[in-house]
């Protein structure tokens, strides 16, 4: 199991997902991921954890808006009412386990689609490599000798061997085996193998491969040189064994887009970095034209109001006026900053770097 | 079913009295400047979103009234359904009619009240948003999820007939809003998971049957751009989806098409090339289907940058010659501006920074630099997979000669997952990333930016300008917001407690100025009451 990219990161903070009420959970959910679509199309597919993290991964990547808590408690509660189904990975636990009074599945593709058998899938497997794998490809995805499967309309519209098994029989130009031997049961299982090939194309079946290619000594130099790192952050102090606490997709990530708040799309340098429990939060102080300036840590800010929390816990909010001085801290500024700057050369240098603080 | 009238009682009366005159769509009004009607998904042909309307305007936009909320999840039974109004709804004679996946809706445009809901039953498909309706005569239509037209009757919401439109096993999708150009419906298809080709159909408005198709990428050997493609196999996989509507000049009888990414998205490693007709912008004939021009505005692309960004027709000079001009803010930060006759470019420009491109070619297209495509060890690119702009559309006010957009500064990492050498679907993806977000208010003639306002929190919604010397648009903390199109200073807001989720719309009746947003799944209207 692999670790989790940036959200993983986020979850280094003191935040305690699994502790939140269902309820809660529940609402965070359908107000974070129901803003952009129906939280129907999320559930219809079970997934394990890390499945989870990176479908919310990739909708921060696509802009979704919330707090660290909150995309903490989505995970938690995700991971806990949506495993996969019985039938595992990719397919829709809304077949396999059915009952929860959802509608139709509402993700990609149709909602009759085939619920994978595993012990099928494994049985087809020996089928696939006896009769097709030598002009159909390890994979199914074809070769100079045979058509890729994955992008066969035999395939896709095929359930349980509806229509692969048809086809065999009847039309396969170059079968080596005549399609009588094999037998109702094979061909089963071959359709739960090759629809195990077409789920495993799909987006959430993707992970990263190796980001450690950089070189270490070049990466030091750029902390303690041109990158300015120093300034903030030590190799014995802060960093110490950050090697051994992030896996080196999520340390690059986490300089790169520091506090997890990265990925939010349009959330930028506003907003309400505060409400992440941050160690780091964005602050602000607000002068009033008479009366003392208030300073704390920033929950909100638009082109016509601003709310913070100061230090003691009361919140104050204002509207934005000319007369009104507000001015933002943003402790990761400098790491906004250097996104104009880095090389990708650099980039690969600072994480083989920060990857040696073991 | 909430819908509250927050009208004083003497409008209330004067809209009772008016309610249910439910005539079709006159098939003049289709190409006309909005004013009493929004019949097409842009207000009209043009894509600019523009209304001619002022009694909302400058002097008069802070005595702006609440006039009615709707809200769509309280329809349908129990429970509702988590959807978002990404819809820009249609105005006929006094109604709304608007989507969301797998549902219509009929409202009163004076009052919000419900006229009809109706609910097609799902076999499945991406759920992810639906972005309205198109209206012939008496008729209306809309796209599944589960790949059918639908027509309905505008009077009560009853199905007159469904059609398909594409294959669900092959995981494409219906969401665009049907383009109406005198007897054809144009649709588009959606769909980004497996490697299937792209094409738009239109369809005739009475029986729903099939009048054309043209793909977006070449289907076979000899076909125009077969050989910006390395093989048969990779281009009749090439995506290319029709995610948006068209935009259409009635005297030149072109249809302007934006098309989608190619496939596979991220790994482009099997499909060295140009990958045409993807990612660009082509000019069809309506009745026929046949291709006039294209003009490519991310060959090869490798970051999910579709080229579905509305392409604006307007009328314009260039270097003191008057011009008929196709302009197009495109996901990748560039805004082009062709002549919409030939689609020969005019100008290129990057409307953010960004840092993926080497500069453009003779034809105006971008040279992407090889560096800056997905890396197994990650690549920082700018923008990022959302995109400097994405579906929401922009604005063109002909009054100041400026293109609005709402647009963004990101970045991102992008990877190559899938080393191999046959990757399929995506292989790749972006992750992580910091953004701004911005309205940018661009000069045609220069392309160079006017003016720039940033959003603190985000922002990025559908952009509507009118002859009040307003332009109306969504930040990231909720507020409908009217600025000053000459400066970009805001003038007025509205926080409606979610973001604004469609392009705003406007409409008079009975001399009462409306404007309607959808923020969630919610209708705000507002109105110009004195």
């Amino acid at each position: 199991m692999r670790k989790g990219i940036w959200v993983a990161a986020m979850l280094f903070a003191p935040v305690i997902g699994g502790a939140q009420s269902p309820p809660a959970a529940r609402e965070a959910f359908q107000k974070v991921c129901g803003a952009c679509h129906s939280v129907d199309t999320v559930t219809a597919q079970g997934r394990t954890r890390d499945q989870w993290r990176e479908s919310i991964n990739a909708m921060v990547a696509r802009g979704a808006k919330a707090t660290d808590e909150e995309f903490a408690m989505i995970l938690d509660y995700l991971t806990a009412q949506y495993p996969p189904g019985a039938a595992g990975r990719g397919a829709p636990a809304a077949f396999a386990g059915g009952g929860r009074g959802r509608p139709p599945a509402m993700s990609p593709g149709p909602a009759d689609k085939q619920v994978i058998d595993e012990a099928a899938a494994l049985r087809g497997r020996k089928v696939y490599a006896a009769e097709c794998i030598t002009c159909h490809g390890t994979h199914a995805r074809g070769s100079e000798r045979g058509a890729d499967l994955i992008r066969s309309e035999v395939v896709l519209h095929d359930r349980y061997g509806s229509t692969i098994g048809p086809f065999l029989r009847n039309g396969h130009p170059t079968q080596t085996t005549p399609a009588a031997q094999l037998t109702e049961a094979q061909i089963v299982d071959l359709s739960h193998t090759l629809h195990q090939e077409v789920y495993n194309t799909l987006r959430a079946a993707l992970e990263i491969q190796n980001v450690l290619t950089g070189d270490p000594k070049a990466g030091a130099a750029y902390f303690s040189g041109a990158g300015g790192c120093s300034g903030c952050h030590s190799p014995t102090g802060d960093l110490a064994h950050i090697g051994s606490r992030m896996d080196p997709p999520s340390l690059q990530q986490s300089f790169l887009f520091p506090g997890g708040r990265g990925g939010r799309g349009g959330r930028g340098r506003g907003g309400r970095g505060g409400e992440s429990g941050s160690a780091h939060p964005v602050t602000v102080t607000v002068t009033p034209q008479s009366g003392a300036a208030v300073t704390g840590v920033l929950l909100h800010l638009d082109d016509f109001n601003v709310a913070l929390r100061d230090a003691s816990g009361d919140y104050h909010s204002f509207v934005r006026t000319a007369s009104l001085k507000v001015v933002k801290h943003d402790p990761a500024e400098a790491h906004h900053e250097l996104l104009d700057q880095y090389t990708d050369k650099n980039i690969h240098d600072i994480v083989a770097y920060l990857e040696t603080l073991k | 079913m909430k819908a509250q009238t927050i009208l004083p009682v003497t409008a209330a009366l004067f809209v009772a009295a008016t309610l249910p005159a439910q005539n079709g769509l006159d098939p003049a009004k289709l190409g006309a400047p909005p004013t009493d009607t929004w019949p097409t998904y842009n207000g009209d042909y043009s894509g600019r979103r523009y209304s001619p309307l002022a009694k909302i305007n400058q002097s008069n936009i802070t005595s702006l009234t609440l006039a009615w909320i709707y809200r769509a999840n309280g329809s349908g039974g129990a429970g509702g359904f988590g959807g978002r109004i990404s819809a820009t709804p249609v105005e006929v004679n006094g109604v709304l009619y608007f989507t969301m996946p797998d549902h219509m809706w009929a409202v009163d445009a004076r009052t919000g009240r419900e006229v009809w809901h109706y609910q097609w039953t799902s076999h499945g498909g991406d759920h992810i948003g639906n972005r309205g309706a198109g209206v012939y005569g008496n008729w209306l239509y809309f796209e599944t999820p589960d790949c059918h037209l639908v027509s309905l009757n505008m009077k009560d919401g009853k199905e007159r007939w469904h059609q398909p439109i594409c294959d669900l096993d092959q995981y494409y999708f219906g969401s665009m809003s049907p383009l109406v150009v005198r007897n054809h419906v144009i649709t588009g298809v959606s769909g980004d998971d497996l490697d299937r080709p792209g094409y738009i159909e239109s369809h005739d408005p009475e029986t729903g049957a099939l009048q054309w198709r043209w793909y977006t990428v070449p289907q076979k050997k000899g076909d125009p751009g077969a050989d910006s493609w390395p093989s048969v196999e990779a281009m009749r996989h090439g995506g290319g989806m029709t995610w948006l509507t068209p935009t259409y000049d009635p005297e030149l009888n072109m249809i302007y098409v934006p098309t989608g990414n190619p496939q596979p998205v991220i790994a482009g490693k099997a499909r060295p090339g140009a990958n045409l007709f993807t990612a660009s912008i082509v000019a069809l004939n309506p009745d026929t289907g046949k291709m006039q021009w294209y003009f490519q505005s991310s060959p090869h692309d490798t970051h999910d940058w579709d080229a579905t960004q509305t392409p604006v027709l307007f009328d314009g000079e260039i270097d003191g010659r008057p011009r008929k001009l196709v302009a197009q803010a495109t996901r990748n930060g560039y805004f082009y501006v062709l002549d919409r006759a030939t689609g020969k470019n005019i100008s290129s420009n990057p409307y953010v920074k960004i840092n993926w491109s080497k500069g453009v070619d003779a034809n105006g297209s971008p040279i992407p630099n090889p560096a800056k495509q997905p890396q197994l060890d990650g690549a920082l690119v700018s923008p990022n997979q959302g995109g400097a702009t994405n579906w929401p559309p922009p604005t063109f006010d002909p009054d100041t000669g400026l293109f609005y957009v709402s647009a963004s500064r990101a970045f991102s990492v992008y990877y190559i997952y899938d080393p191999s050498d046959k990757p399929e679907g995506w292989g790749g993806n972006d992750r992580g990333g910091w953004s701004e977000s911005m309205l940018q208010a661009i000069d045609y003639k220069t392309g160079k930016v006017k003016w720039t306002h940033k959003w603190e929190d985000g922002g990025r919604s559908g952009l509507l300008s009118t002859a009040g010397k307003l332009l109306f648009a969504g930040d990231g903390s909720g507020n409908l917001v009217a600025l000053d199109p000459a400066t970009g200073k805001p003038l007025w807001h509205a926080n409606l407690g979610s973001s604004v989720t469609n392009g705003p719309i406007t409409y008079e009746l009975d001399g009462i100025q409306y404007l309607v947003a959808g923020a969630g799944d919610t209708l705000v209207a507002f109105a110009m009451l004195r």
